[in-house]
C-alpha cells in the first residue's frame, strides 16, 4: 500500500468527519493565534513606549520641587523651599555647572483659552526658548518665541496642534490670530508639530507656550517656578550635569541629607529605565497568558484526538479484518493528525498575523514576534501529531477481534 | 507472500486439528472450544449452527485469523497460521479471507464503492484494476447503480450486499459469514442467501455461522457446535 493511498484515506476520513476535524483544528488555531497576538501586543507596546520616551527630549533633566522625605509634605512644609528664578540662574552659571548646556525655568498654569466662540481649558507654559529643545518640542509652522520676546514680555504664544484644531478648526494654521488666555489677548506666532499622547503624561498637543515673562506678569506672578528644565551639553555629560545640579541646589537649599531633598530630578534616561522594567513585566504577563492558551489548546487537541481514535476503534477493527497491516493503520492516523495540525497551524498563523493589523487607538500597533510564531507552530504540531499518533499506535496493535468488539 | 497454490487442488482450504480456545485462567476459565477438528475442502458450503454462547463465533474468529487459538493447529490453504506474525496475518486476511459480519461493518460516511475497494487498496492493486474489480463485485451483488451511496443511504439488505461484494472483491479462498442475515428482514435474507448460493455455484468456498436452521439448510454440510464441541450433522466428514 503506497503512501499516496494512505494520504488519500486520511483526507477522505477527515472530509467524512468535517465537524470533528474542524473542532480539532479550532483548538490549535486559537492557541496559535492567541500566542502570536499576545506577544505581538507586548512587543508593540514596548516599541511604542520606547518611541514615546525618546520624544521626551534627549539629555534633558527636569528639576521639580517636592516635599522633603518624599511623603508627609504638609508636616515638613516648613523646611521645603520652592524652586526660584535664583535657582535657575545659579544652574545657568557656567562656572558652577560647566556641563549644563542650557537652563529653561518653567511656570505653568491651567487656564481658559478662547478664540471667537470657542474656548477650552489648556495648560499654559511659560518658559525661555531653551524649553523647545529641552522638551523635544518642534514648531511646525510659524516660529518659536525668542529671547527678545522673553525680555520684552511680548504677548505672543505658540499653540499645540489640538489647541489650533479646537479653537480655529481642524488642520488650521491661525498664525497672526489672537487667542484670549484668561481674557488676555496673545498673538499666535507658531503652531507645534503634533506629538501624540506621550507615555501617560499630559498631552503636549494641548499646551499653549508663551514667554515666561508674559505668563508671570499676566497670570502666575513673579513667584516660584513650577520646574526647571536643564539640558546637559551632551548625553556623555548627563551624569556630570546631574551631580552639578545636585551640589548647586543642595547648597542653595541648605540640604545636608541627600535622602531629604526638597526637590527631585527626573531625566529621560531614568524614565526609560523605569518604563523598561514595567514593560518587561507586562510582556512576561502576556507571554504567560499566551502559554496558558497554547496549553489549553493542546489539551483540547489531545482530548479530541483520543476521543476520535477511541470512537473509531471499531473502524480500525474492520480495516484490520480486511487486511490492513498495522503500518497502514498507524500511517493513516499519523497523516490525519499531521494534516489537521499543519493546516490548523497555518490558519492560526494567518489569523494571528491578520489580527495584528487591527487598528488600535493612538497609533499604537501590535508587532509580530517571529520567534513566538515558530514556537507556537512547532508546539501545536508536536502536540497534534503526538497525541493523534499515540492512541492510533495503541489501536494499530489491538487484536482485530478486540477492536471489532468495541461499539 | 504466495500461499496460494492453484495446482494443489487436493489441499483443503481449512484444516483445523484438535483446536481449543480458553478465555481467562484458573477457576474462571471459560472453554469456548474443546479440541475441535474441522476440514473444509475447496468449493464446499458449510454451515455452522449452535446456540448463542456455544462457541461458534469464537470458531469463526479463529478461522478468520482475527483471534488466535489457545491450543491445536489451524492450516489455511496448507499454511500453519501460528507461524505468522501480525503483518503476515494481515496479508493472509487480505488475500485469502472475505468477511461478512452480522452488523455489516461498513466504514461509516464512506461510499459503497470506497468500502468495496478497500481490501484492494490494502492489497496494493493499481487504481485502474481496482476500479474494474470493484465495479464488477458491485455488479455481482446487483448494486452497481449504488456505488456512490453511503451506508446510511442504503437499506440493511443493500448494506449487507455491499459487505458481500467487499468480501469477494479480492477473490479470497474462503468466504466467512457470521450470521449474515441476523439483522435482516425476510426479503433481504432471501436476497443475501440467494447471493451466497450463486457464489457457491460459482465454486466459492463458504463457511457460514447461523442459529437459524432454515439458513443452514442452504449449505451442503451442517456442523453443530455444542458447549465448544463440534458434531457433524449432515454431509461428509473426514
Amino acid at each position: 500500500m503506497s503512501f499516496v493511498e494512505i494520504v488519500r484515506f486520511a483526507v477522505r476520513a477527515l472530509l467524512a468527519n468535517r465537524l470533528r476535524s474542524l473542532l480539532t483544528m479550532l483548538g490549535i488555531v486559537i492557541g496559535i493565534a492567541a500566542v502570536i497576538l499576545l506577544t505581538a501586543l507586548g512587543n508593540g507596546a514596548a516599541q511604542y513606549i520606547q518611541s514615546q520616551i525618546s520624544g521626551l527630549g534627549a539629555n534633558s533633566i527636569t528639576v521639580l520641587a517636592r516635599a522633603p522625605g518624599g511623603t508627609a509634605g504638609a508636616a515638613a512644609g516648613a523646611s521645603s523651599r520652592p524652586l526660584t528664578s535664583g535657582d535657575a540662574a545659579a544652574l545657568a552659571d557656567p562656572q558652577g555647572a560647566p556641563d549644563v548646556g542650557y537652563v529653561a525655568p518653567v511656570v505653568q498654569a491651567s487656564l481658559t483659552v478662547a478664540a471667537g466662540a470657542n474656548s477650552e481649558t489648556d495648560t499654559v507654559i511659560g518658559s525661555t526658548p531653551e524649553y523647545f529643545p529641552g522638551s523635544n518640542t518642534v514648531v511646525a509652522s510659524g516660529r518659536a518665541y525668542d529671547d527678545a520676546d522673553v525680555s520684552a514680555g511680548r504677548p505672543v504664544a505658540v499653540i499645540g496642534r489640538t489647541v489650533a484644531d479646537d479653537l480655529f478648526g481642524a488642520g488650521s494654521v491661525p498664525l497672526g490670530q489672537t487667542v484670549l488666555v484668561k481674557g488676555v489677548p496673545l498673538q499666535v506666532i507658531g503652531v507645534l508639530q503634533a506629538k501624540g499622547q506621550g507615555g501617560g503624561f499630559a498631552n503636549p498637543d494641548s499646551n499653549v507656550l508663551a514667554p515666561i515673562t508674559t505668563v508671570q506678569s499676566s497670570f502666575t506672578g513673579f513667584g516660584n517656578l513650577t520646574q526647571i528644565v536643564v539640558g546637559a551639553r551632551s548625553s556623555a555629560t548627563q551624569d556630570a550635569a546631574e551631580s552639578e545640579i545636585y551640589s548647586i541646589l543642595d547648597r542653595r537649599h541648605g540640604i545636608t541629607d541627600p535622602n531629604d531633598r526638597d526637590y527631585q530630578l527626573i531625566s529621560s534616561a531614568q524614565l526609560a529605565q523605569v518604563l523598561d522594567q514595567t514593560l518587561s513585566t507586562f510582556s512576561l504577563l502576556l507571554a504567560g497568558i499566551a502559554a496558558i492558551s497554547l496549553l489549553v489548546g493542546g489539551i483540547g487537541i489531545t482530548n479530541i484526538m483520543l476521543v476520535s481514535v477511541t470512537e473509531r476503534t471499531r473502524e480500525i477493527g474492520i480495516r484490520k479484518a480486511l487486511g490492513a497491516p498495522p503500518s497502514a493503520i498507524l500511517g493513516q492516523f499519523l497523516v490525519e493528525s499531521t494534516i489537521l495540525s499543519v493546516l490548523a497551524g497555518l490558519i492560526g498563523v494567518g489569523l494571528g498575523v491578520a489580527g495584528t493589523f487591527i487598528p488600535l487607538p493612538n497609533g499604537f500597533r501590535a508587532i509580530v514576534v517571529p520567534a513566538a510564531v515558530v514556537v507556537a507552530v512547532v508546539v501545536s504540531i508536536v502536540i497534534g501529531v503526538f497525541f493523534g499518533g499515540y492512541p492510533a499506535r495503541r489501536a494499530a496493535r489491538l487484536r482485530p477481534i478486540e477492536a471489532l468488539r468495541r461499539e | 507472500m504466495t500461499v496460494r497454490d492453484v495446482g494443489r487442488r487436493d489441499v483443503p482450504v481449512l484444516d483445523v486439528r484438535s483446536m481449543s480456545k480458553v478465555y481467562g485462567a484458573g477457576d474462571t476459565a471459560v472453554h469456548a472450544l474443546r479440541e475441535v477438528d474441522l476440514l473444509v475442502r475447496r468449493g464446499e458450503y458449510v454451515a455452522v449452527i449452535g446456540q448463542s454462547g456455544s462457541g461458534k463465533s469464537t470458531l469463526l474468529n479463529i478461522l478468520g485469523c482475527l483471534d488466535a487459538p489457545s491450543a491445536g493447529n489451524y492450516y489455511l490453504e496448507g499454511l500453519d497460521v501460528a507461524d505468522l506474525d501480525e503483518r503476515q496475518l494481515s496479508v493472509l486476511r487480505n488475500r485469502q479471507i472475505g468477511f461478512v459480519f452480522q452488523s455489516f461493518n461498513l466504514i461509516p460516511r464512506t461510499t459503497a464503492f470506497a468500502n468495496v475497494e478497500l481490501p484492494l487498496v490494502y492489497a496494493g492493486v493499481s487504481r485502474r484494476v481496482r476500479r474494474e474489480r470493484t465495479l464488477a463485485a458491485l455488479d455481482v451483488v446487483g448494486l452497481a447503480g449504488r456505488a456512490n451511496h453511503r451506508p446510511n443511504e442504503l437499506s440493511g439488505g443493500q448494506q449487507q450486499r455491499v459487505a458481500v461484494a467487499r468480501a469477494l472483491v479480492t477473490a479470497p479462498a474462503l468466504l466467512l459469514a457470521d450470521e449474515p442475515t441476523g439483522n435482516l428482514d425476510s426479503a433481504s435474507t432471501e436476497d443475501v442467501l440467494d447471493l451466497l448460493d450463486g457464489l457457491h455455484a460459482a465454486g466459492r468456498t463458504i463457511v457460514l455461522i447461523t442459529h437459524d436452521d432454515e439458513v443452514a439448510a442452504r449449505a451442503d454440510r451442517v456442523v453443530t457446535v455444542t458447549d465448544g464441541r463440534l458434531t457433524e450433522t449432515s454431509g461428509l466428514r473426514r
